[in-house]
C-alpha cells in the first residue's frame, strides 16, 4: 500500500455546478518526487487540498470517494492531525508567514501542536539548516527576499516533520536561479530524508529534472500518469498545453534517426547522446550570418521613444533602487528587462509614466524631458500592465473595466463604445462583457487587465512580468499577441524573469543587477554570455546549454531557439555521416 | 501620522531593549504617573533628565528625535491655546506664572511622548504579545494583534502598487471637489478590500495547514523570564513612585521660577 491511496475521489465546491475533480483513482509510494501539471483550472490546487482535509473540512462541499495519507483516512482526522503527514506550501508565501522573526515562524506549528521548548528548538535547528536559512533566524520576516521567504515556508512545514510535502507553485515569485535553488532544496530532502513531494510548477523545464513521475490532470480528471520522458513525449501532453521541455521537444524531431533511447531531458543528457556522432572537437566558431538581419529590418534606425539618463533614485529609508540607468528604447523595439529579483526592473519602468521620479538624472518620452508632465498625460501614450491583475480589478463588469481608463482621459462616448469592442476582441474576452471580472480565472482576469490597458491604444506597451503563473498555452497565446502588436509599429517592453520566453520571443535585452544596466543586446548575444547572466541571476535557455556545449565541435554557440537548433544540428549530422 | 510611524519597534540589543516588557511597561506607567501629579517644572523637568540617559542606552536617539519632532505641533499648539486662553479668560494680563504653567503643561506632553515612544521603540511586538498572554488574554487576540502587526508592511506595499497601477489608468487622484476626490478612491479601495478578503481566506487555509487551535495548551518558543537586572528596575520604579506620592501629599509644593509678575510692565 502507497503513502497516499485515492479511490474514486470526487469533489464540487460549493455553489459550483461541475465538479472541480471527478473519478480519481491514484497510489503514491513513499519516496517518490511527483509532478502535477495540467491546463489552468485543471483541478490540481483542489487536488492538493484534498491531501491534508482541507477539502472537505475547510470548503465544505461535497466529496465521495476516500484519501487515505499513511493509513489515515483524511474524513476521520482532522487537518491538524493531518499537518503533521503532510506539510501543505501555499503559492504566495507572504501570506503563510505568521511570525515577525524567522525562528518564531518556523516554531508556529510546534507551538501549536503543544511541543517542548526543547523539542522546538531542536527541530527549528534541523528544519532550518536542511533548508539553508541557519544564518537567517533571527532575521525579520518582512526584510526577507522572495527566495528567502520561499524557503521559510518549507522549513516552517519540514519542522512538523510530515513524511509528505506538497507544494502549489513555489517558485512562481522567484528568479530562474532562486527557482532552481529551491528546487534544490526539494531535491534533496526527497534523496537524502525519503520525504515524498509533490509538486505543482508551470516551469517544466526546470521541473523535469528533478522529478521521478508525473501526473496530468485535465478537466478535473486524471489525463495521463508515467515517467516523465514517456508523458512528455506523448503528442497527448503537448496538445493539452502543458509546456515541454525545449530539450525533448528538439530531441523528439531526430526521431527517425534513432539517436536517443530513451529521449533526453536535460542538456547533458542530449549532448552525451549525440557525442559520437559528432565530429573531433574543433575550435569555437561563431554563427555569423551575412549581414545583421536586425541592422536590416532598419529597427535601430528608428528614432528613440524613451530615453533615460543617469536616473537614480532611492526608496524611502535610502534603499538604492537605481544606481545611475542609461537607456534607450526606439520606436518600434521589442525590448525585455531582465535581472534578479530587486534589480530594479519594475522601479525603471515605473520612472517611464512619471510614477516614480527620479532623484537624479532624466526620463525623455520622444525627444521631450517629461519631469513636467503628470502621469495622466504620460499613461495615454505609454500603456503600463502590472503583474497582478487583482491589484486593478475593481468594476463591476469587464465592459466598464475597460472603459475606466477612457473615461479618465475624457474620450468621447461613441469612441469608448468602439475602443472597448475592439480591445474585447482583441484579447478574445468578448464573451465575459457583462461578468464580474472577479468572477473569471487568474488567466482571463490578467487578459481583463491587458485590454483594459490596450483600449486607449498607447504608443508603448509595457508589461510587467506577464508570463507569471500562466500556463504554457496562454504563454503561447500571449507570445503571438506581442509580434501582433509589433506589426502595428508598437514598442513592447517586458519585464520578465521567463528565459523559455525570451528565447522564443528574441526581444533585445537590457540585463540589470543591483539598480545597474550590466549588459544590453540581441537575445543570442545576451544568452550565450555565461558570466553575465549568472551575475543577474539569469539562467541560460536549455537550447543555448546544449548548444554551449556543442560548439567545441564546429557548431555555432548562439543558437536559443528550437527551430534553428534542428536546422544547424540535422545539418551537421548529415554532413558528418556523408 | 510621522508620530504613529515613528513609534515602531527598532530592532537592538541593549539593556533597554532586553528588560521584560512587563518591567518596562510599570516603568512607562511611573513617568506617566509623575508626569500627571505634578504641574510645576521641576519635577517634570526632574523626569525628563531622567529619561534621556535611557534613549542614550537604548541607543535610540534618532528615532526618539523623530517622535519628538512629530510631536513638536502638538506641543507648540498646547503652549500656544494655553497662553491664549489664559490671557482672555482669566487674568487678562500676561504674567509669569501663566507664562510657567503654559511651559508646564507642553513640557508634561513631551515626557508622555519620550516614556510611549521610549517604551514603543525598543519592545518587540513578540514580546509585548508574550506580557499579554501572561496577563491571561486568550491566544486569539494576541494572534491577532501579531498578525496586524506582521501584515503593516505588506498591505502598504499593496496599496502602492494599486495605487501605482490605477493611476497608469489615468486615475487623478487629487483633481475635482471635495466629494469627486473622495470618489476618486474607490478604484484604490476597492481592490485593497478585495485582495484582503481573499487574503484572509489564503491566511485562514495556511493556518489550518500549521495545526493552529489543534490544543489548548499551546505553547510558545519564547518565555519571559525576569533576572536581576528587571528586579532592580522593578524596585527603583516602585520606589521612585513612592517618593512622587509622598512629595506630593506631605512636601511643600515646588518653588515657582519665574515668580508671578507681569511679563510686559
Amino acid at each position: 500500500m502507497g503513502i497516499i491511496e485515492i479511490k474514486d475521489l470526487c469533489y464540487t465546491y460549493p455553489q459550483a455546478e461541475n465538479p472541480a475533480i471527478k473519478d480519481i483513482n491514484l497510489t503514491i509510494n513513499k519516496g517518490e518526487f511527483i509532478l502535477l501539471t495540467g491546463p489552468s483550472g485543471c483541478g490540481k490546487t483542489t487536488f492538493c487540498r484534498a491531501l491534508n482535509g482541507l477539502i472537505p473540512k475547510f470548503y465544505n462541499g461535497e466529496m465521495t470517494g476516500q484519501v487515505i495519507i499513511n493509513g489515515l483516512d483524511t474524513a476521520d482526522h482532522s487537518t491538524s492531525e493531518l499537518s503533521q503527514h503532510v506539510g501543505l506550501i501555499f503559492q504566495n508565501p507572504d501570506n503563510q508567514i505568521f511570525a515577525l522573526t524567522v525562528e518564531k515562524d518556523i516554531a508556529f506549528g510546534l507551538e501549536n501542536l503543544g511541543k517542548s521548548k526543547e523539542t522546538m528548538y531542536k527541530e527549528i535547528d534541523w528544519a532550518a539548516d536542511v533548508t539553508g536559512i541557519q544564518g537567517l533566524r533571527q532575521r525579520a520576516t518582512h526584510e526577507l527576499s522572495g527566495g528567502q521567504k520561499q524557503r521559510l515556508t518549507i522549513a516552517s512545514v519540514l519542522a512538523m516533520h510530515p513524511s509528505i510535502v506538497v507544494m502549489d507553485e513555489p517558485t512562481s515569485f522567484l528568479d530562474p536561479v532562486g527557482a532552481e535553488h529551491i528546487f534544490d532544496v526539494l531535491d534533496q530532502l526527497n534523496k537524502e530524508l525519503g520525504i515524498t513531494i509533490i509538486i505543482i510548477e508551470h516551469r517544466i523545464d526546470i521541473a523535469a529534472k528533478y522529478v521521478d513521475r508525473i501526473i496530468v490532470f485535465d478537466q478535473g480528471k486524471v489525463r495521463s500518469d508515467g515517467k516523465p520522458v514517456d508523458i512528455l513525449s506523448n503528442e497527448d501532453t503537448r496538445l493539452l498545453g502543458v509546456g515541454i521541455p525545449r530539450i525533448l521537444s528538439l530531441a523528439k524531431r531526430f526521431r527517425d534517426i534513432d539517436l536517443f533511447s530513451p529521449l533526453p531531458l536535460t542538456a547533458d543528457k542530449f549532448y552525451g547522446d549525440v557525442l559520437s556522432r559528432l565530429p573531433e572537437k574543433k575550435g569555437k566558431i561563431k554563427n555569423k550570418l551575412p549581414f545583421d538581419l536586425q541592422e536590416l529590418s532598419g529597427e535601430h534606425h528608428h528614432k528613440p521613444i524613451i530615453e533615460t539618463k543617469g536616473l537614480y533614485f532611492n526608496y524611502p529609508g535610502n534603499v538604492q533602487a537605481l544606481k545611475g540607468v542609461d537607456i534607450t528604447i526606439h520606436q518600434g523595439d521589442y525590448v525585455a528587462i531582465m535581472g534578479e529579483n530587486g534589480a530594479g526592473k519594475t522601479t525603471l519602468v515605473k520612472h517611464f509614466n512619471g510614477l516614480l521620479r527620479p532623484k537624479e538624472g532624466e526620463v525623455f518620452f520622444e525627444g521631450e524631458d517629461i519631469s513636467g508632465k503628470s502621469v495622466a498625460q504620460l499613461a495615454r501614450k505609454i500603456g503600463l500592465v502590472f503583474q497582478n491583475p487583482d491589484d486593478q480589478l475593481f468594476e463591476e463588469n469587464v465592459e466598464k473595466e475597460i472603459s475606466f481608463a477612457l473615461r479618465n482621459f475624457g474620450v468621447k462616448e461613441e469612441v469608448i463604445e468602439k475602443r472597448v469592442n475592439w480591445s474585447l476582441n482583441l484579447l478574445d474576452i468578448n464573451q465575459y462583457r457583462l461578468k464580474s471580472p472577479f468572477t473569471l480565472s487568474g488567466g482571463e482576469r490578467k487578459r481583463v487587465a491587458l485590454a483594459s490597458v490596450l483600449a486607449w491604444d498607447p504608443d508603448v506597451l509595457v508589461l510587467d512580468e506577464p508570463t507569471i503563473g500562466q500556463d504554457y498555452g496562454q504563454k503561447e497565446r500571449l507570445r503571438h499577441f506581442l509580434t501582433q502588436l509589433r506589426t502595428q509599429g508598437k514598442t513592447v517592453v517586458i519585464v520578465t524573469h521567463d528565459v523559455e520566453f525570451v528565447a522564443e520571443s528574441q526581444p533585445r535585452i537590457v540585463l540589470m543587477a543591483g539598480g545597474k544596466v550590466i549588459s544590453e543586446g540581441t537575445t543570442k548575444d545576451i544568452m550565450i554570455n555565461k558570466d553575465v547572466l549568472e551575475k543577474c541571476s539569469v539562467a541560460q535557455p536549455e537550447i543555448t546549454r546544449l548548444f554551449s556545449r556543442l560548439c567545441d565541435h564546429g557548431i555555432p554557440e548562439d543558437v536559443v531557439d528550437v527551430d534553428e537548433a534542428y536546422d544547424i544540428l540535422s545539418r551537421k549530422l548529415r554532413e558528418v555521416s556523408a | 501620522m510621522s508620530l504613529l510611524e515613528s513609534l515602531r519597534f527598532t530592532r537592538g540589543d541593549t539593556v533597554i531593549h532586553n528588560l521584560d516588557p512587563r518591567v518596562k511597561f510599570l516603568m512607562t506607567l511611573v513617568f506617566f504617573s509623575v508626569s500627571v501629579l505634578f504641574l510645576e517644572i521641576i519635577p517634570l523637568f526632574v523626569v525628563f533628565i531622567v529619561q534621556i540617559p535611557l534613549v542614550f542606552i537604548a541607543e535610540v536617539f534618532d528615532e526618539w528625535f523623530k517622535s519628538i519632532k512629530g510631536a513638536g505641533f502638538i506641543a507648540l499648539f498646547i503652549f500656544v491655546t494655553n497662553m491664549i486662553s489664559f490671557y482672555y479668560f482669566r487674568s487678562g494680563d500676561i504674567t509669569w506664572d501663566l507664562v510657567e504653567y503654559s511651559i508646564a503643561l507642553t513640557m508634561r506632553f513631551i515626557v508622555l511622548v519620550t516614556s510611549f515612544s521610549l517604551f514603543f521603540i525598543t519592545t518587540s511586538p513578540d514580546k509585548l504579545s508574550l506580557a499579554l498572554e501572561k496577563a491571561h488574554i486568550p491566544y486569539e487576540f494576541n494572534f491577532a494583534f501579531i498578525t496586524a502587526i506582521r501584515f503593516v508592511p505588506v498591505l502598504a506595499d499593496e496599496a502602492q502598487t494599486i495605487m501605482d497601477a490605477q493611476r497608469s489608468r489615468g486615475l487623478e487622484l487629487d483633481k475635482g471637489n471635495f466629494l469627486t476626490r473622495i470618489k476618486n478612491y474607490i478604484p484604490i479601495l476597492l481592490p485593497l478590500i478585495i485582495n484582503s478578503i481573499r487574503r484572509s481566506l489564503e491566511l485562514a487555509e495556511a493556518m489550518e495547514s500549521r495545526a493552529f487551535g489543534a490544543t489548548e495548551d499551546r505553547t510558545n518558543l519564547y518565555e519571559l523570564k525576569m533576572n536581576n537586572l528587571d528586579y532592580i528596575v522593578l524596585i527603583i520604579s516602585i520606589g521612585l513612585l513612592i517618593i512622587a506620592f509622598y512629595s506630593k501629599l506631605y512636601l511643600p509644593s515646588f518653588p515657582s521660577l519665574l515668580g508671578t509678575g507681569p511679563v510686559f510692565s
